[in-house]
């Protein structure tokens, strides 16, 4: 089971997500913001990151690229409703391993952690 | 044909000082106070044309004119009023169809006049209108939308909404003008090139605006189930202070964001009370007890506005080949002026006019409407039209797999 880390400032998505993975996965965190992503991800170490973009405080992109510079095998997918080519363009720079936009079903999160973290 | 501000800000001015000699026509005529409320130009598809009278009964009179400016012009009352407004003019009246209809063609007949004259004088030349016909029908089949409109899907508007003091009621007027006409005076009484932008760009960012409607319209129904449908796509040009009385008083719920980039603005998306609980309820895995609006709700409207948000904006972004950043969504609950004032108030920080994106979905299987505004910066928005290649229309949707 894969430990994965949600990194969303909307409570609902953070329930939708965990409802998803739970059944798979170990969720050892859920946060709001970039900082707190940061932070969690360097005290657990999760497998997996599922990164929102737009966050207050601190991005989703800043926090990817803080916690790739910090563990250049971390695991991050973006998780954003956010489908535009010069975003996708900055998380690559970024270090993100997958991209998902809002709204999505089950299967493409499965088939998208599939890809960066195969089971 | 080039749009110039200038010469929008001129028409737009013209348009309500006719409409202010039309309300004080009608005062005169039946003692019957109005005010102007808001007057605005807006771009849309030639199917979209009155789409905001909604399906009531409607009535009124309408005119061609020709001379300076051509085209059709109408004056719409909703039906149920009509009888006051006879019985005003002319007691005892509305009793009589016939003269019930030939009273209203008469009050037609006086404004319109005034508003007509008002164009021909500015422009210093005559302006010869038809007599008036009298219309009647629901909605949107009221206006005329054939000859005024050939050969362009994307016509100009003029539209201004007339209060009716101590009533909850409103009369509109619009002014249809042709298109080549309207496309000469627009150059002739425009100023300096670099307030111009190119109509052809215009319509093409009204393209993309329908394109992102849809997108967020499927992005709903994807989380909700909701099958729903983009139903208009206009961009208007308004005098700024106009903008919060265009959201009238009902309350709403929904997502207001700031974004940057190229333009900056303001992105809100609009629900009225019973859609917002619809809509939330079918976000939610369980079902809610309370017909009130809870803070359950509110977080499911908040993730539902923050990806509607999305979807309306991405194709810009993609289009325009730049990113189109904005803040997390900030849930908004109140009437609607008063949630546009402050963001108009920001605006006018930088302008006094403003270019307002609006778009509607609905569905007619559960009580469900939502509008998405978008409020840029006027010089910003001109400057981004400026850069837009227009073979770039279709290119909305990044390749996720490509970049990944």
């Amino acid at each position: 089971m894969a430990e994965v880390l949600i990194a969303d400032d909307s409570e609902f998505m953070r329930n939708l997500l965990r409802e998803i993975l739970e059944e798979n996965h170990t969720i050892v965190g859920e946060v709001e913001n970039g900082v707190e992503a940061v932070e969690v991800f360097k005290e657990k170490k999760p497998d997996l990151v599922m990164m929102d973009i737009v966050m207050p405080i601190r991005d989703g992109i800043e926090a990817t690229d803080e916690i790739k510079n910090t563990a250049p095998d971390a695991n991050v997918i973006m998780c954003t409703s956010v489908g535009q080519e010069e975003k996708m363009k900055e998380a690559v720079k970024a270090g993100a391993d997958g991209y998902i936009t809002k709204p999505f079903q089950k299967p493409s999160v499965m088939e998208a952690i599939q890809d960066v973290v195969p089971s | 044909m080039k749009v110039d501000v200038e010469a929008l800000d001129t028409f737009n001015q013209l348009a309500r000082e006719g409409a202010e000699e039309a309300t004080r026509s009608l005062a005169q005529m039946t003692g019957i106070n109005g005010s102007v409320d808001v007057t605005k130009i807006s771009l849309v598809d030639r199917g979209d044309i009155g789409e905001q009278l909604g399906d009531k009964a409607h009535v009124g009179v309408q005119f061609g004119f020709e001379g300076a400016l051509a085209g059709d012009t109408a004056l719409i009352f909703e039906e149920d009023q009509t009888a006051e407004i006879v019985e005003a003019l002319m007691p005892g009246a509305a009793a009589d169809e016939s003269m019930a209809q030939s009273a209203i063609q008469e009050i037609g007949n006086i404004m319109m006049s005034g508003f007509i004259d008002g164009w021909a004088e500015y422009l210093g030349a005559t302006i010869n209108h038809t007599p008036p016909g009298y219309i009647e029908g629901s909605g949107e089949e009221l206006l005329p939308k054939s000859d005024t409109v050939k050969g362009h899907d994307q016509v100009f508007v003029f539209r201004s909404d007339i209060n009716w003091e101590g009533e909850p009621v409103k009369f509109f007027i619009y002014m249809l003008p042709e298109y080549e006409p309207m496309a000469e005076l627009m150059a002739e009484l425009g100023t300096e090139a670099d307030n111009a932008i190119p109509i052809e760009k215009l319509a093409v960012f009204n393209q993309m605006t329908r394109d992102g409607t849809k997108k967020a319209a499927a992005n709903v129904q994807q989380m909700s189930g909701i099958e729903t449908e983009a139903e208009v796509s206009q961009i208007s040009f308004t005098p700024l202070v106009d903008v919060p009385k265009q959201f009238g008083e009902d309350t709403y719920v929904g997502t207001a964001v700031e974004f940057t980039g190229a333009p900056s603005g303001f992105l809100i998306v609009l629900f009225d009370e019973q859609s917002a609980i619809t809509v939330a309820e079918a976000l939610m895995p369980v079902e809610m007890d309370s017909d009130e609006l809870t803070d359950q709700h509110k977080m499911a409207i908040e993730e539902l506005g923050n990806i509607m948000t999305s979807g309306f904006v991405d194709g810009w972004a993609n289009v325009l080949q730049q990113s189109v950043e904005h803040t997390p969504p900030r849930l908004v609950h109140d009437m609607g002026r008063a949630i546009i004032d402050p963001l108009a108030a920001q605006l006018g920080q930088h302008q006094q006019h403003a270019f307002v994106i609006d778009s509607k979905m609905k569905t007619d299987e559960v009580e469900f409407e939502s509008e998405i505004h978008a409020l840029p910066n006027e010089k910003e928005l001109r400057e981004a039209l400026e850069g837009l290649d227009v073979t770039r229309v279709e290119e909305t949707e990044a390749n996720t797999e490509e970049i990944f």
